[in-house]
Formats: C-alpha cells, sequence, structure tokens
C-alpha cells in the first residue's frame, strides 16, 4: 500500500511539488500502477528468468568516432546560456 | 585507547575509448565546451543509448587483471538522481549485476585487498559555479567509466597510497586508461571509520568524495582518523556523511545535508539490453592481458638479478620495463641496463608522468649496442657514462662519439709509458705505497686513467704499475 509519506519522498528526490490537493489523487494513482505492475508476480512460472524476458542480448555499438552536434544545435533548447555553457540558477 | 583505521575505496577510471559509453561522440580531453555532445549524451527525450563494445571489454580486462569473477551476464540499470551534471536525471549505471565481482589486488606485504565488484558506468558532465550561477559543459558526460570498489580491508594511509598506486600501475599496464588523476581520469572516494584496536565491529563511515591526487587522500585520511578519533575520545559519534577535502586548509567539511538521504531508486534501464559474454571471449581478453608490473618486478630480481628497488622503479612504468627487457637482451649482466636507466635516464626524466610517457632521444637497441661495447672491454664505465648522456643529448648511436682510436683500446706499449709516466708523475703516492699504504696505489692507477681518458684497462694497469714499484 503506497502511503502519503511515500508519494512525498519520491516527489522531493523527483524535485517536484505535490498540493495537499494533489496528495490524495497522486496516492491513489501510485497505489494503483504498483498494483498493476504487481500482476506479473502473478502470472509467473517457476523458472521464468524475467531478467532477459525477450532473450536478446548484446546489441553492442563499435567504438567509432562519429563527429558531434555543432554547439548551436546542443544549446538551442536551453534555458539559459553563456560562453558556450548551459547555465542553471545555482542551487542551495 | 588506541584507535586503528578502516578504510574502502571507491575508484572511478575513465576508459581510454575513442568514444562515448552510449554514443559516438568522442571522448578527447580538453575541447571548447559542449562540442563533444549529441543529443544521446545530454539525455534528450525519445533517444536511444547504445553500448560500446570496447567499454565492456576494457572492463572485463580490468576485472581479469584483479583477480575478479567476470559475470556471463551482466546488465544495466538507471541510478535516479536529480542534479545538473546529470541532464537525464538518471545516471546509467550497473546495480546488482556488475560486470566484474570478487577479485583483489595484492599490496607488498602480501595483504589483499579484497575487491567486491567492478561496474561500467557513465560519466556525469562538469559544473563550473561561478557568478552564483552553474555552467555545464557536458562534454564528459557519457564518458565511460570503471567504478572499483573495495572492501574495507585498509588499514593506513601507506596500505591505501599502495592501494592506489597499484590500480593506476595495473590499469595502465593493461592500456584501458591513463589513469590521470589531475586531469580527472582517476578519482577516488575514501569510505572511513575509526574503531579501538582489536575490535571487530566496523565504526560509522564518513565518505570522502572525488580525490584526484595521492598526496591529499593520504592528508585527507589522516585528517579525518584524527577527527573521528577525538570526536570519539571527547564522547561524540561519528555521523555518517559525505565530506569534501579541502587542500588549502587540510580539512574535511560535510558537502550535503542529511535529508538528501541517498535513495537512488535504481531499475534495470529498458532501453539497453542484456550483457552477455562468453568464456571463450573471457578467455581471449585473458590472453591479452600483459605481465603485470609485481610480476615483473619478481622476474627482475629472481631471473635478472636486480635488486628490489631498481626492479620495482622499472617495473613501475610500462614503457621504461619494455625498453629495459629489450636493452638487456642477450647482455651478460642485465643491471649494467638498469644502472644506466636509473642513472643517466631517470636524471632527464623528473616528473611521474615524465616516466610514464618515456620520451627519450635513444632506442633500447642504441644503448644495448653501447651496453655490448662496455661488456666486450673496449671501453671503460666512465666513457660509456658520458657517451650515454650525448646520445641522449642528440638521439644518435655511440659511434657518432667513440672513434676508432677510442675503440682500438690501448696496446701494451703505451700502457707501460703511462706506467712509468705515472710513477715518476707522484712519487709521494708511490712512497706512500713502499710505506704499506695501500691505499696509494689507487691513486696512480687513477692517473693512468685519468691520462688516458678512461681508455685504460684498470687492471691492466694496476698489474703494471705493481711491477714497476713493488
Amino acid at each position: 500500500m503506497v502511503t502519503h509519506e511515500d508519494v512525498l519522498a519520491i516527489a522531493r528526490l523527483s524535485k517536484l511539488y505535490i498540493s495537499d490537493e494533489e496528495l490524495d489523487e497522486m496516492t491513489k494513482a501510485m497505489d494503483d500502477i504498483i498494483k498493476f505492475a504487481d500482476t506479473i508476480n502473478n502470472a509467473a512460472e517457476e523458472g521464468v528468468e524475467f531478467d532477459n524476458i525477450n532473450n536478446l542480448s548484446n546489441a553492442f555499438r563499435e567504438d567509432e568516432i562519429v563527429p558531434s552536434y555543432d554547439r548551436e544545435e546542443i544549446l538551442k533548447n536551453a534555458n539559459d546560456i553563456d560562453e558556450g555553457h548551459f547555465l542553471v540558477r545555482k542551487r542551495v | 585507547m588506541k584507535y586503528e583505521m578502516v578504510a574502502g575505496f571507491e575508484t572511478h577510471i575513465e576508459l581510454a575509448t575513442n568514444t562515448k559509453i552510449f554514443c559516438s561522440c568522442t571522448t578527447e580531453f580538453g575541447a571548447d565546451s559542449n562540442t563533444h555532445c549529441c543529443p544521446i549524451c545530454i539525455g534528450l527525450p525519445g533517444t536511444l543509448p547504445k553500448l560500446n563494445r570496447q567499454a565492456v571489454k576494457y572492463a572485463i580486462m580490468a576485472g581479469l587483471a584483479t583477480n575478479c569473477e567476470i559475470a556471463n551476464i551482466s546488465k544495466m540499470d538507471r541510478k535516479n538522481y536529480c542534479y545538473p551534471d546529470l541532464p537525464k536525471a538518471y545516471q546509467i549505471s550497473q546495480y546488482d549485476k556488475p560486470l566484474c565481482e570478487h577479485g583483489y589486488v595484492q599490496l607488498s606485504n602480501g595483504k589483499k585487498i579484497r575487491l567486491t565488484r567492478i561496474h561500467i558506468e557513465e560519466d556525469a558532465g562538469k559544473l563550473i559555479h561561478k557568478r552564483g550561477d552553474t555552467y555545464i559543459d557536458y562534454n564528459r558526460g557519457g564518458v565511460p567509466l570503471i567504478e572499483i570498489v573495495s572492501e574495507p580491508d585498509i588499514r593506513s594511509v601507506e596500505e591505501a597510497k599502495e592501494y592506489v598506486e597499484k590500480l593506476q600501475q595495473i590499469m595502465r599496464y593493461i592500456g584501458i586508461s591513463d589513469c590521470k588523476m589531475q586531469e580527472g581520469s582517476m578519482r577516488c572516494d575514501v569510505n572511513i571509520s575509526v574503531r579501538p584496536v582489536g575490535s571487530e565491529q566496523l565504526g560509522t563511515r564518513t565518505e570522502i568524495k572525488n580525490m584526484n591526487s595521492i598526496t591529499f587522500i593520504g592528508k585527507a585520511m589522516e585528517y579525518e582518523f584524527g577527527r573521528q578519533v577525538d570526536l570519539i575520545e571527547s564522547g561524540g559519534k561519528v555521523e555518517q556523511q559525505t565530506l569534501r577535502y579541502d587542500d588549502v586548509t587540510n580539512t574535511t567539511s560535510s558537502m550535503r545535508g542529511k535529508e538528501d538521504a541517498n535513495d537512488y531508486r535504481y531499475f534495470r534501464d529498458p532501453d539497453l539490453v542484456t550483457i552477455s559474454v562468453t568464456d571463450e571471449e573471457i578467455d581471449e581478453l585473458r590472453a591479452k592481458i600483459p605481465e603485470l608490473p609485481f610480476q615483473k618486478q619478481e622476474r627482475y630480481v629472481s631471473e635478472m638479478g636486480l635488486n628490489e628497488k631498481d626492479a620495482q622503479n622499472i617495473a613501475k612504468y610500462r614503457k621504461i620495463a619494455e625498453f629495459f627487457e629489450t636493452a638487456s637482451k642477450g647482455i651478460k649482466n642485465p643491471k649494467t641496463a638498469a644502472n644506466f636507466i636509473i642513472g643517466q635516464i631517470f636524471r632527464r626524466l623528473e616528473t611521474e608522468s615524465d616516466k610514464e610517457e618515456f620520451n627519450i632521444a635513444v632506442t633500447a637497441e642504441q644503448l644495448r649496442e653501447l651496453i655490448e661495447l662496455l661488456d666486450s672491454g673496449k671501453i671503460r664505465n666512465n666513457l660509456a657514462k658520458s657517451t650515454l648522456e650525448k646520445m641522449l643529448d642528440t638521439g644518435k648511436s655511440f659511434s657518432e662519439f667513440i672513434s676508432e682510436s677510442d675503440l682500438a683500446g690501448m696496446d701494451e706499449n703505451t700502457l707501460n709509458e703511462l706506467c712509468k709516466k705515472a710513477v715518476e708523475a707522484n712519487p709521494k703516492a708511490v712512497a706512500d705505497y713502499r710505506n704499506g699504504k695501500q691505499k696509494a696505489l689507487k691513486s696512480i692507477v687513477g692517473f693512468v686513467m685519468k691520462e688516458s681518458r678512461g681508455r685504460a684497462d684498470a687492471a691492466a694497469a694496476e698489474a703494471k704499475i705493481l711491477e714497476l714499484i713493488g
């Protein structure tokens, strides 16, 4: 059972603000999500390895350099830039 | 009460791949900010990371060189935390299935520092705090790292320093990282606690973050050990916290408040498939591991007749060890090569990185030719030394500096003449010798050596002089 405290703790770690009005709704939503994910445990057969359910492995990339993006492109979406850097307000 | 130090290390090492761990941007150090970036390494939504095969190979080699077991099945996980150096708000790392586990590094006193694990992960971007703002450069973001986690087996600053040095040497030898602490390609977090000597229980530990110099690691550990002991002695309690070391004041201070307790909510990264490594692939990588520094050191002592210290000084640097082995190939006494390296050559390599890079003008083959000449008795040690200096200055072979007449040695007549001259020129030494002062003979021989510019055979000269004055 997900509690209000769980939701507030996760919100704090994610730097999200949740108002008192939202708290009940969010807690229920989180609980539903976890319960939904839990159904997989009920379906589990003995000996099924969930670590690699799709049997895919080793999708590797070779170690070959491809030119990077222009800096202007990279910085284009930033809220604030200065001297070729992303800029964020210093956190306390 | 007497206290002992208990310390463990988490060591981050940047791998020497050409490209980042999940994208094809270059890992080159020192470029303009944010010029080695793409949508993957700046964490834009909708991008798909793809694992660099070479990073996996290098990490496995690191494990093999430190006696780890290599996992046949491994996977990547997300470590969630919110900080501007991490544009996705999570770092892709490995949680419960690291590539390598249960290794060790052996110290010179025989003690094994156990390694819990070695895993791969991505480096974070670089933050520069100025004018009240944070400037972010993501060039380093996504550079492949291995994190080597040790057990709390370290009991002193000396052991800690040796442990870090050993790791550095091993990783450089196997060629997976340059381990330049000053450039940040090797960084250590030190976990440290204290306990009364004899106690088996672990005390509360603190973690000193991001140490990038072996000297500072030593100083920070000494300071933190003293701080914790003082705290306990005065009735206080050590608080578990993350510390920053200030090398100017030589003190540690708290980095984050307690309310930010770590909760990384690890889960498997669904973008990345399982890593599967076969035993055959592991054996192939094992075959690539060269003879390691401590193995070379042992061999230099037991098979080549070097003393421990010289063996250690040469084996420590891969390039110097290779130079020594080539220069002494087929030589009667490899110690001669070692002496030239530690004498003449080391004098020109002042810093550790000079020794690591080992840029000298002389090739190992050229040194070997000079030693062969010396061993054949055609030249004397002093001439060999001064010739080597000239070779190091110019990069030219010995034949540029040693003339035919030098090589001809000295015929008997010339030697006889010189010895006569020496006896005549040193009446006092002759008288002293006749009065029983053995040492005086040496100064007469010295005269001959000086006059002949080192070409005369000292033993032959001594015999001749004895004949004349005996």
